[in-house]
């Protein structure tokens, strides 16, 4: 009777330290995967790095050196306008769908944002461009930022959904026995207590959509020159990459790098911030 | 015993197909202690949640029957204005995680919109914090972040917070089930201390707390009301037999 | 626990109450028996009402206490203790209206010749002060106080043995006063059993006080047997 359990055991004991070195394995090369990108873009576009490519207009075809600050501006530009117009939409929805746990209307409205989350980015391109560009007469900055916070919405839904759920019900249910209404309840108890969550899922939009090229193809379209200009057309981080990877010219290629680096870092910079924040607004239940 | 502040007629509560409380008829003595006790599933939660209306916030839930807090009909009042007039402790500590402690005490006040003066605040926070004997163990950190209690200061500062808005009843939902013996006992005085200016009604699985600390006992089965008594008689001879059985511990 | 605390007290406060009651009614009946008061006899039969209603106050608390608050340890063995000691307090009423009943139905007083041989007074003195011995133990929770009582109930047991015999004598020596000395040999010995009523309240007291068991034989430590 010994000799045979012993088998099993001996066999279960191999599976078991199999699975584990597989999972392990797996996950190094993953992160392997990733360091080596970073360090790769690093590499390749900390040479690039230089004053010019900070405040110098790209110049033209045949001239060399020159600079991305206008994609630069541009870039903060449409991520602003976009945090502007789809932070509140999407923390009111977050709000809706946390509040409304069951009901047949936020399984629609949740069904809703995840259908929109599967859109590929160009088709909204496409589409914004029909119902804005068309009707505008031409490229624009708001129209690339109308694309931007479509895009932004569904992360920023979900994470406040996620964030308000988390919240024990009795926190809300003690605001409103002391007489609360709900507008103040959600106002002055449930946000701040999801802040944390919250502000994380719209970071979390903002990275997911800086670097986004397709969808401002047809919408800010890109610019060879500054625009402050809401209406007018506006060049963006991605552009560039874009436009000056697929090009012939090595010094190209070299602003390109630069500008892949500083769009890289700019999105990690935003994560790091992200999981700051995260613990230190981190509410313990 | 003093006057009724509370009277409930022919109330009944179902959730979706369930009558949960089959047509309760109650008298809630006025600045006395009423406990609430009964076996899981007897409905006291139920009928204490229906008397401040948190069962609004279920859409399953049907209240049919007529609640009156003194001569006002509990369910044709603005439901806000009624939470201001009852207020409720919950069984789990519950101080928004947000607030310091003295804010906390003063929520009732901001999340109504009532704005006081500087003096008036910091008389609210001393007055509220010293009936709930909380004063000498926090007056030196008003500021800090209520979730730095104990479980035991987090639920005498619920009180506070509820307290502090001076409601006409107060009514408490197993308030010591989640706290250790020492806190549980110190809560306990506290409540037989505010009874004097206070109607309290206290529900308690805790049959011995029920015995401790009220004035009167009610008795809940399978959603009916079996007994409602002056405790002294509830504990030494019930009118009811399943009330024996209960207290006794002979419950099958 | 402030609750508890409060009727422990007002329970405790009420059987000193009950004790200075009937202390009272055995003054009064010593007043009756050896100082021929008759007037006082109103009074004893009034006041063990009193004494009646009040043991059933007290009583109530107990059964009260026990239901709310489910004592235990000490709180426990003082509500015991509580219960038994009233019990006691109220049966040395009894005796002290027993004794107040039996001079009423002697129509003429006691021969104080027979008292003094007797020494109905020391008996009643000693009774007294076993009494008020026993008051004090009880509220300063004094066990050695306590203990003293037996020594001092020895006393009483010794005169009313002695007494036995001189009435005996009495009795042969004057046989027209034969009832009276059956009636003065009875509340002697209506004392004697005040005297075990106070060795028991004494022994309770040290029950609830040490948690030691006294009760038939039991005793140890100074001055007991």
């Amino acid at each position: 009777m010994e000799a045979i359990s012993d088998r099993g055991i001996k066999r279960r004991k191999f599976k078991d330290k199999l699975f584990r070195y597989l999972v392990s394995g797996l996950t190094y090369c993953c992160l392997a995967i990733v360091f080596v990108i970073l360090f790769y873009i690093f590499k390749k576009g900390i040479g690039s790095l230089n004053w010019a490519i900070f405040s110098q207009l790209p110049k033209p075809v045949g001239e060399t050196g020159g600079g991305v600050v206008n994609a630069i501006v541009g870039t903060l530009m449409l991520v602003s306008v976009a945090s502007i117009i789809a932070i509140p939409f999407g923390v009111s929805v977050g709000i809706y769908l946390a509040d409304n746990r069951g009901r047949k209307m936020a399984g629609r409205v949740s069904l809703a944002v995840d259908m929109l989350q599967g859109v590929p980015s160009i088709v909204l391109g496409i589409i914004i461009y029909l119902w804005v560009v068309k009707p505008m007469g031409g490229f624009s900055a708001l129209s690339g930022s109308i694309v931007l916070s479509i895009m932004m919405l569904p992360p920023v839904i979900k994470n406040t959904e996620e964030t308000l759920v988390l919240i024990p019900n009795t926190i809300k249910e003690a605001s409103l026995a002391l007489g609360a209404s709900y507008f103040r309840t959600t106002m002055k108890i449930l946000l701040p207590t999801g802040i944390g969550g919250i502000f994380g899922g719209c970071i979390l939009g903002i990275a997911r959509v800086a670097g986004e090229a397709a969808p401002l193809l047809f919408t800010a379209f890109g610019n060879p020159y500054m625009n402050y200009n809401i209406l007018k057309p506006v060049n963006s981080l991605p552009l560039v990459l874009f436009n000056y990877a697929s090009s012939p010219y090595d010094d190209w290629h070299k602003i390109a790098w630069g500008a892949t680096f500083i769009l890289v870092s700019m999105v990690l910079i935003l994560n790091i911030i992200v999981k700051y924040f995260e613990n230190r607004w981190k509410v313990q239940f | 015993m003093e006057g009724t502040i509370l009277k409930t007629e022919n109330l009944k509560v179902s959730f979706g197909n369930t009558l949960v409380l089959k047509g309760i008829n109650m008298e809630i003595p006025e600045k006395q202690v009423t406990a609430f006790m009964g076996p899981s599933g007897c409905g006291k939660t139920t009928f204490l949640r229906a008397i401040n209306r948190m069962h609004d916030l279920t859409p399953e839930a049907k209240v049919e029957g007529i609640i009156k807090l003194h001569e006002d009909d509990v369910y044709k009042m603005d439901a806000m204005t009624l939470r201001r007039r009852v207020g409720m402790v919950f069984q789990r500590p519950n101080p928004f995680p947000t607030m310091s402690i003295q804010e906390n005490v003063l929520a009732g006040f901001t999340l109504n919109g009532i704005k006081l003066k500087a003096q008036e605040k910091k008389e609210v926070v001393e007055d509220a914090l010293k009936k709930v004997a909380l004063w000498e163990e926090v007056k030196d950190k008003l500021t800090a972040r209520s979730t730095s209690l104990s479980g035991g200061q987090q639920q005498r500062l619920c009180l506070a917070r509820t307290v502090a808005m001076k409601p006409e009843i107060i009514l408490l939902d197993e308030p010591t089930s989640a706290l250790d013996p020492l806190s549980t006992s110190k809560i306990e005085d506290l409540l037989y201390e505010l009874k004097g200016n206070y109607t309290l009604v206290i529900v308690t699985h805790n049959m011995q707390q029920a015995a401790r600390i009220s004035d009167v006992t009610s008795f809940f089965y399978l959603g009916e009301l079996l007994e409602f008594d002056d405790t002294k008689k509830v504990f030494t001879n019930p009118k009811s037999e399943k009330t024996q059985n209960y207290i006794t511990g002979r419950f099958g | 626990m402030e609750h508890l605390q409060a009727e422990l007290d007002s329970l405790r406060s009420e059987l000193s109450q009950m004790c200075n009651l009937v202390l009272e009614q055995l003054k009064r009946a010593e007043k009756v028996f050896i100082g021929n008061e008759r007037s006082v006899l109103k009074e004893i039969a009034s006041i063990e009402k009193l004494v009646n209603a009040k043991e059933l106050q007290i009583d109530s608390r107990c059964e009260t206490i026990l239901a709310l608050f489910t004592p235990v340890a000490v709180d426990l063995r003082f509500i015991l203790s509580a219960l038994r000691i009233n019990g006691n307090l109220e049966r040395i009423g009894d005796l002290a209206d027993g004794v107040g009943r039996t001079v009423s139905h002697s129509k003429e007083n006691f021969d104080k010749n027979l008292l003094e041989k007797v020494n109905a007074n020391g008996a009643f003195k000693g009774t007294i002060e076993m009494f008020e011995c026993l008051i004090q133990a009880y509220e300063k929770e004094d066990t050695l106080l306590a203990r003293d009582i037996f020594v001092k109930d020895k006393l009483i047991d010794t005169i009313v043995n002695q007494a036995i015999s001189i009435a005996e004598e009495y009795a042969k020596n004057n046989p027209d006063s034969f009832s009276q000395s059956i009636q003065m040999l009875s509340i002697m010995k209506m004392l004697e059993r005040v005297g075990d009523h106070l060795k028991n309240i004494a022994e309770e007291i040290i029950f609830y006080s040490e948690a030691r068991v006294l009760k038939h034989g039991g005793k140890k430590a100074n001055g007991a047997e």
